[in-house]
């Protein structure tokens, strides 16, 4: 017999409650204003600068890494808001306790408020589509730049998502998730660049002062993999250069990257959503876990 | 329906749940009372696999509850003792939100939650905000959500708390039908003489033991001794009222099983440790002694009383 396909219900109910929600549509049409505002800016000063009267319309390709860096700074806010208050928000309108007691499963509960939050945020960027046509339309860009702009930010969603989700599992209070995963999220990027700078450092100074070539860099770029901006940075690097991230990290330390992990390094993008995705689902995975565990513990 | 043997729960030390046994039938109305702390919120939490418990065994409809906590949730339907709604959510999307949850498809969901919503008298309010609804409107569509599945126990954890008068009565009409419809049900209430109306029988609880368990008659019965008999009686014999009582009192007190005879205004009330017949026999000796007896009973315990006597006066 043939499985019919099912809408997670807490999506859908998600979904039904936030299209009532006036807030919403004040948010996107807030942050669209805000783009197009920042593309005005641009455009005027691009006009200004023209060194012959004329309009230097190839300069626009440029508001696409800006628009797109906006962007993505922009869901990096709006997703852990909405996400860290998808658990503690149920526990703290007690409408935990009913969910728990159907047979969806804590992992569903999580996946389904996940989901819900990256609806939004492909709302928000379908409905930015528009102002990010300029920079295509006007300046040069393709669609598959434009989508694949998106698919990035979609992926960057969904971990910093999970984190989100996670967070407002563990913690009570849906102001202290937001914190929360706001600081896991900055520690992600914080260590893992520190790491890949640290091991940079230490292979150029072997290299050039000590001429000792004992340090191997090795596989410490690998790390950048858990950064979830690390794909959004080199698809950028990519889509406006003739670069990648792989060869400014070698021109940055000044050294050379074991060519064994060049392929790795080269399918950087397409590997880093799979591990953005891979990360997404172990921090969902433990948010269900804390999601079970409250029927350990004694009611307050 | 549920059977619950040696269930024990602890909270780090804190005993919450002392080894408690319980066997309920199916089509029963089982009331839980006992003060706060005493472990019945435990118990049904543990019985609808919301809490996981320290040992023992909880079967329902033959479903072993904790090692089959998920085959549980299609038995079972729970009302909280404090829940939520979801703001902009109308009432029957509510229903269908939580139908979904167990994976009905919209058409079934809006048949049965038709159905349930005239059961809890909410029909005309269905197209209404949930948020909207008054607290007894709520409390009713909470237990109409949990019948959504048609589950074959249903547990609610003082479905009467906070209510008003009306509210509570309203409620308690909406249980009499699930009742007359052959649900079985567990309900804890603070209200009791609701749950002495309501309950086909109970289980008194304190310090996470179950004290007393069985029909409500039984064991208003079982205590039954304790209970006065009110006798309102003249004596002919006597002219004057004051020795006429002195006689009665005399007689009583010669009577086996009258441990103790004091007077109001109109009666007797006689301490007599007897069963009904005796109580019929020694009115027959009164009558042989030529005393008129113009009201005879036995003073009822209600729920209440019983409770307080049990526990000691610890009430929740």
């Amino acid at each position: 017999m043939k499985k019919k396909l099912r809408m997670n219900p807490i999506l859908r109910k998600e979904l039904m409650v936030g299209s009532r929600s006036i807030k919403m549509s004040f948010a996107i049409m807030g942050i669209n204003a805000f783009l197009a505002f920042i593309v005005l800016i641009v455009m005027v000063t691009t006009n200004l600068s023209s060194t012959y009267g004329g309009y230097d319309y190839s300069a626009l390709s440029y508001l696409f890494p800006v628009l797109g860096c906006i962007e993505c700074g922009l869901i990096s806010l709006i997703v852990p808001i909405i996400t860290s208050g998808s658990i503690s928000g149920e526990r703290e309108r007690q409408t935990l306790d009913i969910m728990l007691t159907t047979p969806v499963s804590p992992f569903s509960i999580a996946l389904g408020k996940l989901q819900s939050a990256m609806m939004v945020v492909m709302m928000y960027m379908i409905t930015s589509v528009p102002v990010m046509a300029i920079a295509f339309v006007l300046g040069g860009m393709s669609w598959g730049a434009l989508f694949g702009l998106f698919a990035m930010l979609l992926s960057i969603g969904i971990y910093v998502g999970s984190v989100g989700v996670f967070c407002s599992s563990v913690v009570k209070k849906s102001v202290l998730a937001t914190i929360l995963t706001i600081v896991i999220g900055l520690s992600i990027i914080f260590v893992t660049f520190t790491i890949l700078t640290a091991g940079i450092s230490m292979k150029a100074y072997q290299d050039e002062i000590m001429k000792a070539q004992q340090f191997q860099l090795g596989a410490i770029p690998m790390i950048m993999f858990l950064n979830p901006y690390s794909g959004f940075v080199d698809f950028l690097i990519r889509t406006m250069s003739s670069y990648d991230l792989y060869t400014l990290i070698e021109e940055a330390g000044d050294v050379d990257l074991p060519a064994v992990y060049g392929v790795i390094y080269k399918a950087w993008i397409p590997i880093s959503v799979v591990v953005n995705l891979l990360v997404s689902v172990g921090f969902l995975k433990l948010a269900s876990l804390k999601i079970a565990a409250t029927r350990n513990k004694k009611r307050k | 329906m549920l059977q619950i043997q040696n269930l024990t729960k602890r909270y780090g030390k804190f005993l919450a749940l002392n080894d408690l046994n319980l066997h309920i039938e199916k089509g029963e109305i089982f009331g839980f009372v006992g003060p706060n702390g005493a472990g019945k919120t435990t118990t049904m939490r543990i019985v609808c696999g919301l809490l996981k418990a320290t040992s023992g065994t909880v079967y329902v409809d033959g479903v072993n509850a904790l090692t089959h906590p998920d085959d549980i949730k299609r038995k079972v339907g729970y009302v909280p003792d404090f829940f939520g709604v979801y703001d902009n959510l109308k009432v029957m999307e509510y229903m269908e939100f939580y139908g979904s949850m167990y994976g009905m498809e919209k058409q079934d969901v809006d048949e049965i939650a038709e159905g349930l919503l005239e059961l809890v008298n909410l029909s005309d309010k269905k197209d209404v905000f949930v948020d909207t609804l008054s607290r007894g409107m709520k409390q009713r569509l909470c237990v109409a959500r949990a019948l959504i599945h048609n589950p074959d126990l249903l547990v609610l954890d003082e479905p009467n708390s906070g209510l008003d008068p009306r509210a509570r009565f309203e409620m308690k009409e909406v249980l009499k039908n699930l009742g007359a419809m052959g649900k079985t049900i567990i309900i804890s209430s603070h209200i009791l003489p609701e749950l002495a109306e309501m309950c086909t029988s109970i289980g008194i609880m304190e310090r996470g033991k179950l004290i007393v368990s069985g029909r409500v008659e039984e064991i208003m019965n079982r205590t039954h001794g304790s209970q006065p008999l009110h006798i309102r009686a003249f004596t002919p014999d006597y002219e004057d009222a004051e020795e006429g009582r002195q006689y009665l009192s005399t007689l009583l007190k010669e009577q086996p099983k009258v441990s103790k005879v004091t007077f109001t205004e109109e009666e007797a009330l006689v301490s007599f440790g007897g069963d009904d017949m005796e109580a019929a026999e020694l009115l027959k000796r009164l009558v042989e002694k030529n005393i008129l007896v113009s009201n005879y009973y036995r003073e009822k315990e209600d729920l209440e009383s019983l409770f307080l006597e049990i526990t000691g006066g610890v009430q929740g």
